[in-house]
């Protein structure tokens, strides 16, 4: 006979879980009292939210199911940031939450919350267990939901008398989902249907996001992009996917991303979608999206299809198999020659205006870092203008090298993800790059960072202000900075101090040189291979802004290049 | 319009095909939930555009548990477009994008 609580602990082994995180409490107790001996490694963090962002960190950097553990109550609704957030950017995650006893349910009882009902429309799946007899086939079902198809969250619900319950176990299930006809794939025959609108065009490119690292088909997709040498640009959750020195590559698209991409998206008569969800980020106003071309799709959520602007050829699948189906195709055609459009599209005439950064410090810090780094390091960054500086900048052709939180936006993500993926990597440099808003948002995490000796690189780019806020306040808002003033920061090197974590701070002035002194750049290599973990405070000009930007509403066509002198 | 939602009767899965519309601001005038052979069935009333059409097609078959979606006298006309769910045949959809 086992517990409730033995048979979750073991289905988890069942599963390949090794490693969970969490933040106990009065419903899910017997599962913590389960977890000694039991193979799975449980990582305490000081809030549920950074419990739930630690998994997602490991699950991102992974491909692996990042489960969570919190209690009811509020335990399980502080879990609800991170459930949207994985659902918006395809993050495989189990959440495991405690439930009142069930004869309870529904009496708001202490701590009671219908965790179910708040999470449904965020979950891609989700379970109350009912009896001790269900939950071999509930684990197994949501490991299933969760890293199938498109993946993404489930929240599995267990009253507390169902963890201490007691029933003889013959082991773990699989689950084998019922077939249906919306399943089937595309067929192979859309193939000469995409070839055929390759020869019938003259600006054709290729728009690649996070589908092809979550499908494990960045070789199929180098191979084709290298075979169709057309102008390709990535979403933020793209970045890393093609080769950053690839001659035909032009950086991130969307509201920040380059003059070259987005100028060469308006022009486009073929569009070709390769795993992305075309977000309004990406699309700027949908009506003037790609207004000349015809589009692609490939897809593996047909739900993803026709959102925010309709598409003309959809591709259901898995990269992995759509890819090499069509460049199969493709070798058997000469396609049209496209280099006059190329060198239009990637030309010096549509370059970046500053490529070094040498107006903007930050910029320019943050190529020195990223420059520095070891081959294969991981770069968190939390939202905000941080964010997308860091994005602009990223040049590295590691697939999940990049990691944000891109869907949903959620400030204080970073630090807690980086948490998981330094555990999911310990041997790996990750480097953590936040604002001072959305530092503060997690704060609490470097009692973790420092309770396990993680060497995480945390920088703070510290304007003083919630950055892109203020950004849009001054662009669009007249300068009414309305609550965005954040000058009463407290001083982070001592916060950092009181976590027994070393930190310095560096000034903007330090990156006035091109390049940067010796002693600058000696300091910044310290601060990189330190065998422990490290908080860099960057003083960042506080009416430092992001261009290029889109405005919001705007065509891609009408980026604002660069900031309009004040009067 | 009418739409039929054909799926098996689990925890939340009603839920999840109403929450469908009422996530995109549709009014549910009318929604009828029985079993069906095996499984179960609702029916719902909704005033939608063509575009939301097919996106609540594409949402309801992201469900789990849903087995079968089908609509009234417009379901035809809407499902030769050229924005066609997985499993729709692909000369559909090759023909669609030559057009």
């Amino acid at each position: 006979m086992l517990k409730g609580a033995d048979i979750v602990l073991q289905c988890l082994r069942a599963e390949g879980v090794d490693l969970v995180f969490g933040y106990p409490g009065g419903a899910i107790m017997p599962l913590y009292d389960a977890l000694d001996g039991s193979g799975v490694r449980h990582v305490l963090t000081r809030h549920e939210q950074g419990a739930v962002f630690a998994a997602e960190g490991y699950a991102r950097v992974t491909g692996k199911v990042g489960v969570a553990m919190a209690t009811s109550g509020p335990g399980a609704t502080n879990l609800v940031t991170g459930i949207a957030d994985a659902k918006m950017d395809s993050v495989p995650l189990v959440c495991i939450t405690g439930q009142v006893r069930s004869a309870l349910i529904g009496t708001d009882a202490f701590q009671e919350t219908d965790v179910f009902g708040v999470t449904l429309s965020l979950t891609k799946w989700s379970r109350l267990v009912r009896t001790i007899d269900e939950i071999p086939e509930v684990i197994a079902e949501g490991f299933y939901w969760a890293r199938s198809g498109r993946p993404g969250p489930v929240v599995i619900d267990i009253p507390t008398d169902m963890l201490k319950a007691k029933k003889e176990f013959s082991g773990p299930v699989k689950f084998t989902p019922h077939a249906r006809p919306a399943d089937a794939k595309a067929d192979g025959g859309f193939t000469d249907t995409i070839v055929a609108m390759l020869q019938q065009s003259s600006k054709p490119v290729a728009l690649v996001g996070a589908g092809a690292k979550l499908s494990e088909a960045i070789p199929d997709l180098r191979r084709l992009l290298d075979h169709l040498n057309i102008p390709t640009f990535a979403t933020v959750h793209g970045l890393g996917a093609v080769e950053p020195e690839a001659p035909y590559y032009l950086g991130m698209v969307g509201m920040h991303g380059t003059r070259a991409a987005n100028t060469a998206l308006h022009e486009t008569d073929l569009l070709l979608v390769l795993g992305a969800r075309l977000d309004d980020r990406v699309t700027g106003d949908p009506t003037r999206f790609a207004p000349h071309a015809k589009i692609v799709h490939f897809e593996i959520d047909p739900a993803q299809l026709d959102r925010v602007r309709p598409c003309d050829l959809p591709v259901i699948g898995n990269l992995a198999d759509t890819i090499p189906a069509f460049q199969a195709e493709l070798r058997q055609h000469t396609l049209p020659d496209f280099s006059g459009w190329r060198a239009v599209a990637c030309g010096p005439e549509r370059a970046e205006l500053d490529p070094r950064g040498l107006a903007q410090p930050t910029i320019r810090f943050l190529d020195e870092l990223f420059s520095r780094l070891p081959e294969n390091s991981v770069i968190i960054a939390d939202v905000g203008q941080h964010q997308m500086w860091a994005a602009q900048r990223y040049r590295s052709s590691s697939p999940r090298g990049f990691i944000t939180s891109g869907g949903l936006g959620s400030m204080g993500f970073a630090l807690p993800a980086a948490v998981g993926v330094q555990l999911a990597k310990p041997d790996t440099c990750v480097l953590c790059v936040s604002g001072d808003g959305g530092f503060q948002m997690n704060i609490q995490e470097l009692a973790t960072v420092h309770r396990l000796g993680l060497p995480v690189k945390m920088v703070i780019i510290d304007n003083k202000y919630l950055g892109m806020v203020r950004q849009w306040q001054q662009l669009f808002y007249e300068r009414n900075y309305a609550e965005t003033d954040l000058s009463d920061n407290p001083d982070f090197v001592e916060i950092a101090k009181a976590y027994k974590i070393h930190s310095f701070r560096m000034k903007e002035d330090a990156m006035r040189e091109f390049p940067v002194s010796q002693e600058t750049g000696d300091q910044i290599d310290r601060f990189l291979s330190s065998p422990q973990a490290e908080l860099l405070v960057f003083d960042c000009a506080p009416e430092a802004n992001v261009f290029p930007m889109v405005p919001a509403g705007a065509a891609l066509s009408e980026m604002l290049l660069e900031e309009e002198p004040t009067q | 319009m009418q739409f039929h939602v054909r799926y098996r009767n689990t925890q939340g899965t009603l839920m999840r095909i109403l929450n469908a519309a009422s996530k995109r601001g549709l009014d549910i005038p009318a929604v009828h939930a029985e079993p069906a052979e095996r499984d179960h069935q609702v029916t719902l009333a909704l005033d939608v555009n063509q575009k939301q059409v097919g996106q609540l097609y594409r949402e309801w078959y992201s469900i789990a548990d849903v087995i079968h979606v089908g609509s009234g006298a417009a379901h035809t006309q809407t499902w030769t477009g050229h924005h066609p769910p997985a499993g729709v045949a692909i000369e559909e959809a090759r023909s669609a994008a030559r057009a």
